[in-house]
């Protein structure tokens, strides 16, 4: 790396900003997008209607920007969050369904989800790096071959277990048991896969010396190679978490009542027969976005890590 | 590596039954979630639905779908939203990870930026982008819609007719809109790409590049005669892996276009969910998800056998 | 005596539970599906008025129904709930005992899905079967004569017309639009706006498309069940809309989808809307061509405009010897195949037939004219609006736009490609041509 450095140091200061102007370039393109949505999303509804549209309702009669006179407002934001007032501490609470129902419940199916996914692919990813079987081979490529399957049609046949499972009257059954084992299975593949990976870089010597030690090959897995696999499952699991909070046409198919249904169904109340409200919806989209977006900037190490991973051995 | 695997071909046979219990609880909820519904869907594929019930129809369905000009032109707008979107997410991935292994100060601010949009669920990213372009009031329509800009009368990105085609009915040159859903989806497919070709790029070792400098090869010769042979496993995966999440993706289409205007964003998989749960013709979608699953296979099976060479090779 | 103690606990928390099941059990409920949900209070939802509805009258039917049934509602996604329903009785699954249908064209997925029970015994022994309007019963059978709906309300297919944008009166004829449509183009104006785009599995076809086609004396089926759309009447329907898309005489973003065509009439740069009368509920605010405001954001706006004489209803233009066509279409019941609870439905479906709650339904959830001719007569239907409607709709010669097709989803999907293809993408193509393979390749799977 340093002789590299030294071949380049004459023409250096050039490059550098050269490569400076092209990744501000390259940022700018990135973002234009998110921000044109903020920017509609605090919009009065009066200015998003308006014909030729204008980039900031900053204009007046007679001036083409004032900053005295930007027009911002939080209507959009208003008719997603929809705070009433309250007696709590805060002296309001939001009565949006967003806020109420949806959030909460895909807070619910991510998180089981992830959870069960860690621990089933955790299972099995040491099972495929550690042991040679009869079939290893042939059940990890089918384990690949299952993601090929196209989601869309899957989704009648689930439709329809789901509707046997109601009807069988399994006690304390909830639809959203069935949701959560649905996105289990979604996401399982891929997790396995990478899983196996993590645990393919961790040396085995470390657990024989368990072995040695003492511990059964249970405790072995538990007390030495998990805790070394933690990075790599955690890595499993928020991609997982990604996955469901982001997930729409499953849950669009698949939910058929109002109070199970998860964010991105939920944004279709904004999306009804009558969509021109962009205030509100771009709203309802930066609402949505800004947690993954949130958990992304304090977690992206381990996001850059289990990406590659995923890319290569899936 | 190598080493490991080897030892444990030798000790894994006789291990106890562990392995199958590890893998046991994944492999019963990839049964019921993806290879029942799988089957279910081949069986559905030979069936109608007639006021009665299930009717066997044999290959009816395949030969229906056939017969309709839509399936030939969706597949022709499969390939060029394949072509296109494979290609500039590629490219500009390939260049952008280029600047970043410049190893410019900030680079770490600019790749955080950078990767926003990967986290961003599909079905926002097409609302996002649909609400810069909304006839007459979108941000960019302002812009794009203006005659001065674009003679003779603007352009309308979402209503714009597409041109006439060159070769035949090949749906070539694309419609703006299509262009459109070309741009959005590479927009969200970028940062993955190019964190892809960024980790490859950092293993090309240095060496390598300074004697080639040595020798008097200039930077475009490095990149094409060194850099890109040496990358290309990786490359080959990132294109396998784009066109398999292009081939199935619909949430984007859904949100954008809804496959128009007119026909002109119909790919495959948005057919596949027009046919099945707009027009409730099970049997039909069935047909066509499993030609659709072919195609997956196939390029799941390239992939494997492109990371296998990758392995061999270091 | 710890474990005594939990076992007694036990016993005593599951006689509760059970004392909670038997008291439900003694009023079973009744459940519905409706596009609308009690419990959304928001006040500026796009459903506001049907979930109103709902949030009034349940109480009233548990109070009407005290100590026989509860009504239950589960609201459903309007684009979605026909599908589940459809996948739900064929996996055998849980049903509701009663359907909001607020589609006609669905009684045919129904009809070919086995969904749906068939009504016409008990219907016809109902009194209120000799009150009903006959289209809507008409419009209420499968192709096997069987009755899968009872239809409540109608929603014929009309125009909303600015009054300043056409002073003396709408067009009668195409040539009479054209010329007026000329002249609002030199003022920078649109002379109609309508869903113009594929959007919506070709939703367009059965609003503004249908009308004109029915109009200059067209139609998409030969009666039989066959598709026929190369004759000289779609032509002619077809080259009309291609003046006024090839004049601008309409704005582009009728052809964006998503309901955006409605916004170039709120802003009235569009002169007309061709759309269903139900339209009123969701084209607001207004603003006037001469600056007057209607913004309170709700179905209000629209009326208030009607009232105020800013907005008129009237029937389309038609060609010589052809009344104005209109597409029609029925809201009200199905009672699907699996319900658990009939004997609730029917009870149900007579207490709507019931002169007080009649008119409420119909201006509810049905947002039309009632089926019921006794209704028709309630004060309820004297105001302007709903008196502008009936006439205009009494000059039309409305009918539904599938007639004898019996896939009308997959009809309406190719029908609206094939037309947008003439009309706005490829406006020199052989009109016959594109007809002849259109209804050829729709035939093919008879």
């Amino acid at each position: 790396m340093n002789m590299k450095n030294s071949l380049l140091i004459t023409r250096r200061q050039r490059t550098n900003l050269l490569i400076n102007l092209g990744l501000i370039l390259v940022t700018l393109f990135a973002m234009l997008p998110i921000a044109t949505t903020v920017l509609v999303s605090f919009k009065k509804e009066q200015d998003v209607t308006r014909k030729p549209p204008v980039i900031f309702p900053c204009d007046t009669p007679t001036q083409a920007f004032d900053w005295s006179a930007c027009r911002w407002s939080v209507e959009g934001y208003d008719r997603v969050l929809a705070p009433e007032p309250a007696s709590n501490w805060l002296g309001f609470e939001l009565t949006g369904n967003m806020i109420r129902t949806y959030i909460p419940n895909t807070l619910l199916y991510a998180t089981t989800t992830s959870f069960l996914v860690v621990i089933l692919a955790g299972l099995s990813g040491y099972a495929f790096s550690r042991y040679r079987f009869r079939g290893h081979r042939f059940l990890m490529i089918s384990i690949l071959a299952i993601t090929g399957v196209p989601l869309l049609t899957n989704l009648l046949a689930l439709y329809q277990m789901g509707v046997r499972l109601r009807k069988a009257n399994i006690p304390l059954y909830d639809d959203r048991f069935f949701i959560i084992i649905v996105y289990m299975g979604f996401f399982l593949p891929l997790s396995v896969w990478i899983a196996k990976g993590f645990f393919d870089a961790i040396p085995r010597e470390l657990e024989e010396a368990a072995l040695i030690d003492g511990c059964s090959p249970l405790g072995a897995l538990w007390r030495v190679t998990m805790p070394l696999a933690a990075p790599g499952l955690m890595a499993v699991f928020l991609l997982t978490f990604v996955g469901v909070w982001n997930e729409f046409i499953a849950g669009y198919l698949l939910i058929s009542r109002n109070d199970h249904k998860n964010v991105m169904f939920g944004l279709y109340d904004f999306l009804g027969q009558n969509i021109v409200n962009l205030q509100v919806l771009a709203a309802a989209c930066i609402l949505i976005a800004l947690p993954m977006v949130i958990l992304f900037l304090f977690t992206r190490r381990t996001f850059f890590k289990a990406m590659v991973e995923g890319a290569i051995k899936g | 590596m190598r080493q490991l695997l080897s030892r444990y071909k030798g000790g894994g046979q006789t291990q106890t039954s562990l392995p199958f219990w590890l893998i046991l609880p994944t492999i019963i909820v990839l049964l019921a979630i993806q290879v029942y519904p799988a089957l279910y869907t081949a069986w559905l594929s030979l069936q109608e639905r007639e006021p009665t019930g299930w009717t066997f129809v044999g290959v009816e369905n395949y030969k229906r779908l056939f017969g309709t000009s839509l399936f030939s032109e969706s597949i022709g707008h499969t390939i060029v939203f394949l072509v296109g979107y494979t290609s500039v997410t590629l490219a500009l991935g390939f260049i952008i990870a280029l600047l970043l292994n410049g190893n410019v100060r900030l680079s770490g601010f600019y790749i955080t930026l950078l990767f926003i949009p990967w986290i961003i669920a599909d079905i926002l990213v097409g609302l996002i982008f649909r609400l810069m372009v909304v006839p007459d009031y979108g941000l960019l329509s302002g812009i794009l819609q203006n005659p001065k800009i674009i003679p003779p009368n603007g352009l309308s990105v979402l209503t714009a007719v597409r041109p006439t085609p060159w070769f035949g009915n090949f749906a070539f040159p694309p419609a703006p809109a299509m262009d459109f859903l070309i741009l959005a989806s590479a927009w969200r497919a970028l940062p993955f790409v190019t964190l892809l070709l960024l980790a490859a790029m950092q293993t090309v070792p240095s060496e390598i590049i300074e004697s080639s400098r040595i020798d008097g090869a200039n930077g475009r010769q490095v990149i094409r005669h060194i850099m890109i042979p040496l990358m290309l496993p990786t490359m080959v995966v990132a294109l396998f892996s784009l066109t398999l999440s292009g081939m199935n993706g619909v949430g984007m289409i859904f949100s954008l276009t809804g496959g128009g205007p007119g026909t002109s964003t119909e790919v495959l998989s948005y057919m596949l969910y027009s046919i099945g749960w707009d027009r409730l013709q099970f049997g039909r979608a069935a047909a066509l998800a499993l030609m659709i699953a072919v195609v997956n296979w196939l390029l799941i099976s390239g992939t494997l056998r492109v990371t296998r060479l990758e392995d061999r090779n270091p | 005596m710890k474990r005594k103690w939990s076992l007694i606990i036990f016993i005593a928390l599951l006689a509760l539970v059970l004392v909670a099941c038997g008291g439900a059990a003694e009023e079973p409920d009744f459940v519905t599906w409706y596009q609308y949900d009690q419990d959304n209070e928001d006040p500026a939802s796009d459903e506001r008025v049907g979930n109103e509805y709902l949030r009034n009258t349940i109480p009233q039917f548990n109070e009407a129904f005290a100590g026989k049934w509860t009504w239950v509602n589960q609201p459903k996604a309007f684009d979605r709930m026909t599908t589940e329903l459809v996948a739900a009785v064929q996996a055998g699954g849980e049903v509701p005992d009663l359907f909001e249908l607020s589609n006609t064209q669905d009684v045919i997925d129904f009809y070919r899905n086995g969904t749906a029970q068939d009504l016409m015994e008990w219907a016809q022994a109902q009194s209120w079967f000799s009150d009903l309007d006959p289209n809507g019963i008409e419009a209420c059978k499968g192709p096997d004569g069987k009755l899968y709906c009872i239809p409540i309300s109608q929603r014929p297919q009309l125009v909303y017309v600015w009054k300043d944008r056409y002073p003396d009166g709408y067009p009668s004829t195409p040539e009479e639009f054209l010329a007026r449509a000329a002249e609002l183009k030199a003022e920078g104006l649109y002379a109609i706006t309508f869903f113009g785009s594929t959007d919506k599995g070709g939703e367009g076809l059965t609003r503004a498309i249908w009308t004109t086609i029915s109009s200059f004396g067209g139609s998409l089926d030969d009666g039989q069940g066959n598709m026929l759309l190369n004759t000289p009447e779609n032509t002619a329907a077809i080259e009309f809309l291609r003046e006024i898309v090839a004049n601008e005489y309409a704005p582009e973003i009728a052809f964006a989808g998503g309901f955006q065509e409605e916004e170039a009439f709120k802003d009235a740069s569009a002169g007309s809307f061709p759309t269903g009368l139900f339209g009123y509920r969701y084209v607001n605010p207004l603003t006037a061509p001469d600056g007057t405001a209607y913004d309170k954001g709700s179905a209000e706006d629209m009326l208030d405009a009607i009232a105020a004489g800013d907005v008129y209803l009237t029937s389309f233009l038609s060609v010589e010897g052809q009344k104005p066509g209109c597409g029609i279409d029925v809201a009200g019941f199905v009672i699907p195949v699996g319900a658990k609870n009939v004997e609730a439905a029917h009870d149900y479906i007579n207490w709507i037939m019931s002169p007080e709650q009649n008119a409420t339904w119909v201006q509810g959830p049905g947002g039309g004219f009632p089926v019921l001719k006794t209704t028709q007569t309630d004060e309820t239907f004297q105001t302007p609006f709903y008196k502008e409607a009936a006439e205009a709709v009494g000059s039309s010669a409305c009918r539904p736009w599938y007639g004898s097709l019996q896939r009308p989803n997959e009809a309406q999907e190719v029908v609206m490609n094939a037309i947008y293809k003439l009309i706005k993408e490829d406006p020199t193509a052989d009109i016959a041509e594109v007809l002849t393979q259109t209804q050829e390749e729709y035939n093919a799977g008879n």
